[in-house]
C-alpha cells in the first residue's frame, strides 16, 4: 500500500518537484530570514559577548543599551571595588571617536579603553601581535574587518579594494597619533564600525575632554557569589546600575526590539514566507490529491479502509515535507556558509532548526488535512461516473 | 526514477549540513584572558583605593635661597646624602669679589685703629707730660687744657676706629653668609630622587612646578591612599590593609597605618591624567610598609584594600525600621 502511495507521489515528476520546491522555498524563507534577524540582533550585544571575562557590568542607571554611554566619575571604580563579594573591578572606556585616515577621510570608530595594568576585557582572538603590545606607547589594536575595509588605505587603482591596515601603520585619533600594534578578530557590531582597542588612560587622552570618562566598571564576582545578590548590593551601595552579562544582553536586545523597526520588518517577511510557502505547498499538494482522486476511489472501491488511505496521504505529506525541509535548511546553511566572510549578519541556532521544522510540519499537516477530508468524503462510485 | 533517490539524498545532505552549521556556528566566543590577573582583596568587606608610593619624609622639593646660575651639581640621582652635605653650588664670583673688598675694608679699618692708637698714645704722652709738671707757673693752663683735650679727642678717634673694625668684620661675616647660601645643602639624610638642574642653568628662587632637586628618605616608604569621601565613614584606623603592586598581583605587602591626614582634600587624579576632572573629595591615609618586601619605586601606584565593617544598605534600612517600630 505504501509503495502505491510512493508510486503515486513520485510518478508525476513535475508535480512532485513542484510540491517539494514549494516546501523548500517555504522552509528556506522561514529559516534564512530569522537567521539574518537573529544574526543582526546578536550583533547588537556582540560587544558584551566578546568581553567575556567579567560577570557584572556596572554603569549609569540611565544606560539603555550597550552603545548608550553615560560616563561615570573615576572614583566610582573604587567604590565598586570596595563592595564585598567583588573579586576585582576594572574600568573600561567605550566611545565613538573619529579616526583620520592617511588619505584624509574620516571614519568613526568604536574606541575601547582597557585597564592599563591588566588589560582586562581585550579582544577575544588576536590574529597578529599580542594584547600586551598595547603597553607600547601610542599602541592600538584594530579589528580585522575594520583594518581590511573601513580603516584600510585607499587603493592605488581607483575603485579597487583598499589596502588593509598592517601592524606598524599609523592612524590619527582625534589629532593624536596611534600606532597599530595588533590585529584582532572581534564579532561584528550592529553598526559595523571598526573597533579600536587601547589602554584606558590613552583612550582618555584620545577622547574629547570631558569631566567624566568612565563608561563601564567590569566586575568579577568572588568564587561562589550569588550574582543576583551581588548586583543588588552594588546597586544599593553605589546607586549605579549593575547587570549580569546575560541581563545586559537582554537589556540591549530589548532596546533594539522595542525601539527599532527590525523585528517588525523581519517578522513580516517570515510571516510572508510562511503564508506563501503554505499557499504554494498546500495548493500543490491539494491539487495532487485531487488529481489522484480516481486512484483513491479505485482503492476505496477495492475495499481499502479510510484509515489506510489516511496513512497513505500522511506518508506522502511527511515525505515531501521532510525532503522540502531538508533542502530548505540545507540551502540556508549553504547561504550562511557562502556569506560567512561578508558583512551580512547570519546566526543559525538549533532553536531555528526546530522553528522551521515546526513551520513546515504545520504547512504539511494543513495540506494533508484538506486532502484527507476530500478523500474520506469520497464516494467510491465516482470512479465509474466519468 | 533517479529523482526518487536524488531528492531525498539531497534533503538528508542538506539537513546534515544545516546541523553541522548549527553546531559549528554556535561555539561560544573564546574569552580573552586578562594579561595579568587583577588584584583582589583578601578581606570579606573592605574599602578599595588607589595608592601612590612616597618617601616617609615625603618628597622634599629642594629650593634655592638665591636666584643664581648653577655652577656645579655635587650629587647625581640615587646618591645617598647626609644632612648638611652640599647638593649644588651656585655661581659665587661676584660675592667672592665683594668679600675681597670687605676683607680689604677690614684691613683698612684695622690699620686705622693702629693709627688712632699711635695718635692717642702721642696725645696721651704729651698730656701726661703736662700733667706731670708740678709747678703750675711753668705751663699755661691753656696749654694744659689743649693737651688734655687733644688726648680725649684721640681716645674718641680710637674708639671710632675700633667700631669701624667691628663694622668691617660684620660686613665680612655678612658676605661669608651670602657665600655659604650659594651652596645648597641637604636638609635631612636621604636619597636624591630627581635632579632637574644642570650647571649653567638658572636656579629660580621661590615655588617651582618642577623642583630643582627632589630629596627623600627612602629607608621607610609610605603609601598615600585616597579614600572616597563616600566611604570615609567606613574607614577604621585599626583595621588591616594590604597593597598590591600593579601589573603583578603576586607582589603584595601588609600595611601599617602611619597617620591619617585629617583634612579631606579634593581628589587629584592619581590614576593617570594630570588634569583634575573629578569633583569628589578624598580622605588621605598614609601607610607604612617594609620596603624589602616589594620591588617598588617612589611615585608608583598601588591598589590598596583596607578591611572595613560589613555594610549593606538594606541592613541599614532594616535597622531604621526596627528603630521606628520600637519607638512607636
Amino acid at each position: 500500500m505504501y509503495y502505491i502511495a510512493l508510486k503515486m507521489l513520485i510518478g508525476d515528476k513535475g508535480k512532485y518537484i513542484g510540491i517539494v520546491m514549494g516546501l523548500t522555498f517555504a522552509s528556506l524563507i522561514m529559516t534564512q530570514q530569522p537567521a539574518i534577524f537573529l544574526g543582526l540582533m546578536t550583533r547588537s550585544y556582540s560587544f558584551i559577548t566578546d568581553v567575556g571575562l567579567p560577570d557584572i557590568w556596572v554603569m549609569d542607571p540611565k544606560v539603555q543599551f550597550v552603545d548608550d554611554i553615560k560616563p561615570l566619575q573615576d572614583t566610582e571604580l573604587y567604590r565598586v571595588r570596595g563592595i564585598s563579594g567583588v573579586e576585582w573591578a576594572m574600568p573600561m572606556y567605550k566611545g565613538l571617536l573619529k579616526a583620520r585616515l592617511t588619505d584624509g577621510t574620516f571614519q568613526t570608530c568604536i574606541v575601547v579603553g582597557l585597564d592599563d595594568a591588566t588589560l582586562t576585557g581585550g579582544p577575544p582572538v588576536m590574529l597578529e601581535g599580542k594584547i600586551d603590545d598595547l603597553r607600547r606607547s601610542d599602541g592600538v589594536i584594530v579589528d580585522i574587518d575594520g583594518a581590511r575595509d573601513k580603516l584600510g588605505k585607499p587603493s592605488p587603482v581607483p575603485g579597487g579594494k583598499p589596502i588593509p591596515l598592517k601592524v606598524g601603520d599609523v592612524l590619527e585619533l582625534n589629532d593624536l597619533r596611534a600606532i597599530v600594534v595588533g590585529i584582532a578578530k572581534v564579532t561584528r557590531t550592529f553598526q559595523s564600525q571598526p573597533v579600536v582597542y587601547t589602554t584606558y588612560s590613552r583612550a582618555k587622552s584620545y577622547a574629547p575632554k570631558e569631566r567624566k570618562l568612565l563608561s563601564f566598571v567590569l566586575v568579577k564576582a568572588k568564587q561562589g557569589q550569588n550574582l543576583v545578590e551581588l548586583t543588588r548590593r552594588i546597586r544599593e551601595t553605589t546607586g549605579l546600575a549593575a547587570y549580569t552579562q546575560a541581563e545586559f544582553k537582554t537589556l540591549t536586545f530589548e532596546y533594539f526590539m522595542h525601539n527599532t523597526g527590525i523585528p517588525i520588518n523581519f517578522g513580516i517577511s517570515v510571516l510572508l514566507g510562511f503564508i506563501v510557502g503554505a499557499a504554494i505547498a498546500g495548493q500543490t499538494f491539494y491539487n495532487f490529491t485531487l488529481e489522484n482522486l480516481r486512484q483513491f476511489g479505485v482503492l476505496k472501491a477495492m475495499g481499502t479502509s479510510n484509515w489506510t488511505l489516511l496513512r497513505m496521504i500522511l506518508l506522502q505529506a511527511v515525505l515531501v515535507g521532510s525532503i522540502g525541509y531538508g533542502l530548505g535548511v540545507g540551502l540556508t546553511a549553504l547561504f550562511g556558509y557562502a556569506m560567512r566572510n561578508t558583512i551580512l549578519a547570519f546566526k543559525f541556532p538549533w532553536q531555528l532548526l526546530l522553528f522551521s521544522g515546526a513551520g513546515v510540519s504545520l504547512i504539511c499537516v494543513f495540506a494533508a488535512i484538506i486532502s484527507i477530508l476530500k478523500v474520506i468524503r469520497l464516494e467510491p462510485a465516482i470512479v465509474f461516473k466519468g | 526514477m533517479q529523482i526518487k533517490y536524488i531528492l531525498p539524498l539531497l534533503a538528508v545532505a542538506g539537513f546534515l549540513f544545516a546541523a553541522y552549521t548549527v553546531i559549528s556556528g554556535n561555539k561560544p566566543v573564546p574569552v580573552a584572558k586578562a594579561v595579568t590577573e587583577p588584584a583582589s582583596a583578601p578581606f570579606k568587606s573592605f574599602i578599595a583605593g588607589a595608592g601612590i608610593v612616597e618617601a616617609q619624609s615625603q618628597n622634599i622639593a629642594i629650593g634655592t635661597p638665591l636666584p643664581e646660575i648653577v655652577k656645579t651639581v655635587a650629587v647625581k640621582v640615587g646618591d645617598q646624602v647626609k644632612a648638611g652635605a652640599p647638593l649644588f653650588y651656585l655661581d659665587d664670583r661676584d660675592t667672592r669679589a665683594i668679600l675681597a673688598i670687605k676683607i680689604a675694608d677690614l684691613a683698612k679699618a684695622k690699620a686705622d685703629v693702629s693709627v688712632a692708637k699711635a695718635t692717642f698714645s702721642d696725645a696721651k704722652s704729651l698730656s701726661d707730660l703736662a700733667e706731670a709738671v708740678t709747678d703750675r707757673r711753668a705751663i699755661s693752663s691753656e696749654e694744659l687744657l689743649r693737651r688734655r683735650n687733644a688726648m680725649l679727642i684721640a681716645k674718641a678717634r680710637l674708639e671710632s676706629a675700633q667700631a669701624l673694625v667691628q663694622q668691617a668684620e660684620a660686613g665680612v661675616a655678612d658676605t661669608e653668609t651670602t657665600l655659604s647660601r650659594l651652596v645648597v645643602r641637604a636638609p635631612v639624610d636621604g636619597e636624591v630622587l630627581q635632579v632637574n638642574i644642570r650647571p649653567g642653568e638658572f636656579a629660580q628662587a621661590g615655588f617651582l612646578n618642577t623642583p630643582l632637586l627632589v630629596l627623600g628618605n627612602l629607608d621607610q616608604l609610605h603609601v598615600r591612599v585616597d579614600i572616597d569621601e563616600n566611604d570615609a565613614w567606613r574607614f577604621d584606623k585599626n583595621s588591616k590593609a594590604v597593597a598590591f603592586l600593579r601589573g603583578n598581583r603576586r607582589f603584595k605587602v601588609d600595611l601599617t597605618l602611619a597617620y591619617v591626614e585629617p583634612y579631606v582634600v579634593p581628589k587629584k587624579s592619581l590614576t593617570g591624567d594630570s588634569t583634575e576632572r573629578v569633583d569628589t573629595r578624598v580622605l588621605q591615609a598614609l601607610y607604612r610598609f617594609d620596603r624589602k618586601q616589594l620591588p617598588v619605586y617612589v611615585g608608583q601606584q598601588m591598589d590598596v584594600f583596607i578591611e572595613a565593617q560589613d555594610y549593606s544598605p538594606s541592613k541599614d534600612s532594616d535597622n531604621r525600621q526596627d528603630a521606628k517600630g520600637s519607638s512607636s
